[in-house]
C-alpha cells in the first residue's frame, strides 16, 4: 500500500493583507489546548502551573503568562483556561500534560480555531463596529481577555502588544468571520 | 440592555441567553406527600410582576456562567447581578 503524508494546511491559507492603518494577517502553527480544573482541584492546578510554567491560575478574564514569556493562559471560566503557544504539528496535548501531569482535563483544541491577528493605530476603528467588548487600553489593557460576538459568531480577543488584538472564532466559519473583518474595515477606509 | 457581570464586568446583553424566574433553582422535593401538586406549581405557575424580577441568565458567549439578575421590568433598570452558584450555595445554607 501506499504511505500517505498528511500536512496541515492553516483555515486561511495563511491569509495576509494590509490596510491602510489596519494589519491583519492569520497566525498559523498556534496550538490551543483547553485546561479544565477538578472541582476542588485549585490548589494543585495552582503549584502545577507555577512549578512548570512560573505563573498563576489567570482569572476569568485575564491572562497570565509563563515566566519563559512563550505560552499564554487565558482566564476563559473560573474552572477553565486555554493554553496558547508557538507550535507546529499535532502533540501539542503532550506539551501540556506533561509539564501539568494530573493537575487537569486536557482538550486539544488546536484545529477547531482560527487565529487573526489584526494591529495598526486604525485596528480599534475596525473592530469597534462589530466588536462589543471596550477596547480602549485603559479598559482592555494587555493581561485581558474577553469571549464575545462578533457578527453572530463567537470570538475570542485578547491585546498582544500595542494597537495589536489576537482574535480566535471556529475554523468552520473562518472564512465568514474573515469576510465580517474585511468588511468592518473597508467601512473606516 | 448592559449586564454588569461579577467576575467580567459589564457586557452587552447580546451575549447572554434569558432563561426565565429565577425561582426554577428552587426545584421541589420529589418525596413530598404534595410532590405531584407542587412540581405542577413549579413547571406552569409563574409570577408576572410589574417591577423587581429576579431571572435566570446564562452568558452563553462569555465564560458560560449561570446568574441571578435582578431587573425592574417596567425601566429595564438591573439593580443586582449574582452569580447563580453562589445565590444555589446561600440558598442549600438555609435549609
Amino acid at each position: 500500500m501506499s504511505e500517505y503524508t498528511m500536512t496541515a494546511l492553516p483555515a486561511l491559507g495563511g491569509y495576509q493583507a494590509s490596510f491602510d492603518g489596519v494589519t491583519l494577517q492569520e497566525v498559523t502553527a498556534t496550538a490551543i489546548v483547553s485546561i479544565a480544573i477538578p472541582l476542588g482541584g485549585d490548589d494543585a492546578m495552582a503549584k502545577a502551573l507555577q512549578d512548570a510554567y512560573g505563573t498563576a491560575i489567570p482569572r476569568a478574564g485575564h491572562t497570565s503568562l509563563a515566566n519563559d514569556g512563550a505560552t499564554r493562559f487565558l482566564g476563559m471560566s473560573s474552572e477553565q483556561m486555554f493554553a496558547v503557544f508557538d507550535h507546529a504539528g499535532a502533540h501539542a496535548l503532550d506539551v501540556i500534560a506533561g509539564n501539568l501531569k494530573d493537575a487537569g482535563y486536557y482538550t486539544l483544541q488546536s484545529d477547531n480555531w482560527v487565529a487573526l491577528r489584526i494591529s495598526g493605530p486604525r485596528s480599534r476603528d475596525a473592530l469597534e463596529r462589530i466588536c462589543p467588548i471596550d477596547l480602549n487600553s485603559a479598559a482592555f489593557p494587555q493581561g485581558k481577555v474577553a469571549r464575545t460576538t462578533m457578527e453572530h459568531l463567537g470570538v475570542i480577543i485578547y491585546p498582544d502588544d500595542t494597537d495589536s488584538f489576537i482574535l480566535l472564532s471556529g475554523s468552520s466559519s473562518a472564512g465568514s468571520f474573515l469576510h465580517a473583518l474585511e468588511t468592518s474595515i473597508h467601512n473606516i477606509l | 440592555m448592559i449586564i454588569n457581570h461579577p467576575h467580567l464586568g459589564p457586557r452587552d446583553a447580546q451575549e447572554f441567553v434569558y432563561l426565565g424566574d429565577a425561582s426554577l433553582m428552587d426545584r421541589p422535593d420529589w418525596q413530598d406527600e404534595n410532590a405531584a401538586d407542587n412540581f405542577h406549581d413549579y413547571l406552569y405557575l409563574r409570577d408576572n410582576p410589574d417591577g423587581e424580577h429576579r431571572e435566570l441568565w446564562y452568558h452563553e458567549q462569555g465564560d458560560r456562567s449561570w446568574l441571578v439578575v435582578t431587573r425592574n421590568t417596567l425601566t429595564h433598570e438591573i439593580t443586582r447581578v449574582e452569580l447563580a452558584r453562589d445565590v444555589a450555595i446561600a440558598m442549600r445554607r438555609r435549609k
